[in-house]
């Protein structure tokens, strides 16, 4: 029984791997990392979602930024027995960078100290693939990524040298691409609790339309980086009723984020 | 001025519509009839369902035989509808017909041939639900709390878990929630205002003043008719219109083959088929009338629920 499973199986996880390994990481990556073993139907189904996640991380340019966003986003699954899924997200997000007009220097004041920019779109997409150990313990791998379309800007004014100025702070190609493993232990009334770890990169080109003394770190065209690379996430799937599912999850890594998704199972 | 046009107008075909009501008379169904004779307009014939007659002659009638209320059942009310426009409506109808044939027909055989059947659904999917507006307004005119519910539970549904409407999870067997079956004629109906006389609008199809107020209607409250330029407009309007008959190549084809005056047969379709519908909504809202004339799902004979 188990070789059968293999004999089926293992090509479909290895296509899965190969997928997840020769996707382009310049145009893909995170959000919620969701159950590992799929929801769709064991004949092959389709699931939506939508979902909102919380997301806080640390960029690193020199010093270092807190960085903030809400997320909001339509997902579409496709999967099969009960042990792959590709899916699709389009979504919006805002962002806020806190501090990052607070000038280091005396002679410069700006009327604000953080970036904030409204809602932009965003789409990633993921593929997981999934080995159930036995009925109620298994194990599984997901690579996800995100691109945001458009630029963030913000402008801040202030003075500087006693001179008033109008600088533009622009993040552009902000992508973020992300891959882990996660163990899934199926509780009775399907309930789905998971966890495990992750790797999640993620870079931005960041530049300051003007060069002002005090906001040396935000000068000319440069990139930032997340600072952790490693975290956990940790979550749990509950069906509800007719169809829906509820999926909690929480992540880890300089800091902390969290989501919530209601899925459909077609 | 384009709007007090439009209201004038509007209030014109109300008054003829009050003036002009269905001219009823209960009969008993031959009992020879294959089954009940329905048409569909050229151009709109997605207002009328289709049920094809692959039945032999009189097989309703032998099937139900045996049903004690089979002759409850198959008295049917006889609906006339007032045509003092034939000769126009006749020339609309040619019109139609031709439109159909020479155009709209090639258009969807060449899409169908292209575009794989999921995808038209999907985009079908899309374009109903974008008629919540119209539907949920019609319910709540009607005092239908029922329908204007379901109708906003599904296109809550639709939207966020059926990728923008392209999808319909809301149907399926665990939701359950369908498609409320109304509009503003029959809002109109409901309220006791009279089909009036019959017309084809050109492109639009049969028609009366009553029911050519759900056109209008249906204008303002289609969020695609917001779209600008005109021809974006025009074009995503058409390309919806192909999409549909891509989905029913072929009946309007069969339902016409089997009349000997199609416009007669459309005509009498039209007004019964009208009739019927504003009496299933009476019926859903004052349950007090006879189970009989309730829905015509519940009738063998009559018309299986619109699309």
């Amino acid at each position: 029984m188990r070789r059968k499973f293999l004999t089926i199986n293992i090509p479909v996880i290895a296509l899965m791997a190969l997928f997840m390994l020769t996707i382009n990481p310049q145009a893909f990556a995170a959000g919620l990392f969701g159950p590992p073993q799929t929801v769709s139907r064991q004949d092959g189904g389709l699931n939506t979602a939508i979902g909102y996640r919380y997301h806080e991380d640390t960029y690193k340019n020199g010093a270092d930024h807190t960085f903030r966003q809400n997320e909001i986003y339509s997902q579409a699954a496709y999967g099969a027995k009960n042990i792959w899924e590709v899916y699709a997200r389009l979504g919006i997000a805002d962002m806020k960078i806190f501090d990052v007009f607070s000038s280091a220097d005396a002679s410069t004041v700006t009327d604000k100290k953080d970036f904030e920019e409204n809602w932009k779109f965003f789409g990633t997409m993921g593929a997981k693939a999934f080995y159930p150990v036995n009925s109620m313990f298994g194990v599984g791998a997901f690579v996800q990524g995100t691109y945001y379309f458009s630029d963030f800007t913000d402008d801040v004014t202030g003075v500087s040298g006693g001179n008033p100025f109008i600088a533009e702070l622009k993040v552009k190609n902000l992508w973020d691409v992300g891959g882990g493993v996660g163990f899934q232990v199926t509780l009775p009334r399907g309930i789905k609790l998971y966890a495990g770890p992750y790797i999640y990169y993620s870079e931005a080109k960041v530049s300051l339309s003007s060069d002002m003394s005090g906001l040396e770190n935000w000068a000319g065209d440069f990139s930032i980086k997340n600072k952790s690379i490693v975290g956990g996430f940790a979550g749990l799937d509950i069906p509800l009723a007719k169809g829906f599912r509820l999926n909690i999850e929480g992540q880890f890594s300089d800091r902390f984020s969290a989501g919530a998704a209601i899925s459909y199972t077609y | 001025m384009k709007s007090y046009l439009t209201v004038i107008i509007s209030f014109i075909f109300l008054a003829v519509g009050l003036a002009y009501g269905e001219q009823t008379s209960p009969t008993v169904m031959p009992q020879n009839l294959s089954s009940p004779q329905q048409v569909l307009p050229a151009s709109n014939a997605d207002q009328i369902p289709v049920k094809p007659a692959d039945k032999p002659a009189g097989a309703v009638a032998d099937e139900y035989k045996d049903d004690d209320y089979a002759n409850d059942t198959f008295k049917e009310e006889r609906v006339e509808i007032a045509d003092p426009l034939q000769p126009f409506n006749r020339a609309m109808h040619q019109f139609n017909d031709k439109l159909y044939f020479w155009a709209l027909k090639p258009a969807a055989q060449g899409y169908k041939a292209v575009v794989p059947e999921p995808v038209r659904i999907s985009a079908k999917n899309f374009f109903d639900n974008l008629g919540f507006p119209a539907r949920f307004l019609s319910c709540l005119l009607q005092a239908d709390f029922g329908g204007a519910a379901t109708e906003a539970g599904r296109f809550s549904i639709n939207t966020i878990w059926g990728i923008g409407g392209l999808l319909d999870p809301s149907s399926g067997k665990e939701l359950n929630l369908q498609e409320q079956d109304t509009d503003l004629g029959q809002t109109l109906g409901v309220w006791g205002i009279g089909q009036g006389f019959y017309i084809v609008w050109p492109i639009l199809g049969p028609s009366s003043p009553r029911d050519s107020m759900t056109i209008a209607g249906d204008y303002f409250l289609y969020p695609v008719s917001y779209i600008s330029p005109w021809y974006t407009w025009l074009g995503v309007r058409t390309y919806k219109e192909v999409n549909a008959t891509s989905l029913r190549i072929g009946d309007y084809e069969a339902l016409k083959d089997a009349a000997i005056d199609p416009y007669v047969a459309f005509r009498d379709a039209y007004a019964q088929y009208r009739f019927k519908k504003v009496k299933a909504r009476k019926a859903k809202l004052h349950p007090a009338v006879p189970q009989e004339a309730k829905s015509p799902a519940v009738n063998p004979a009559l018309p299986e629920k619109g699309n």
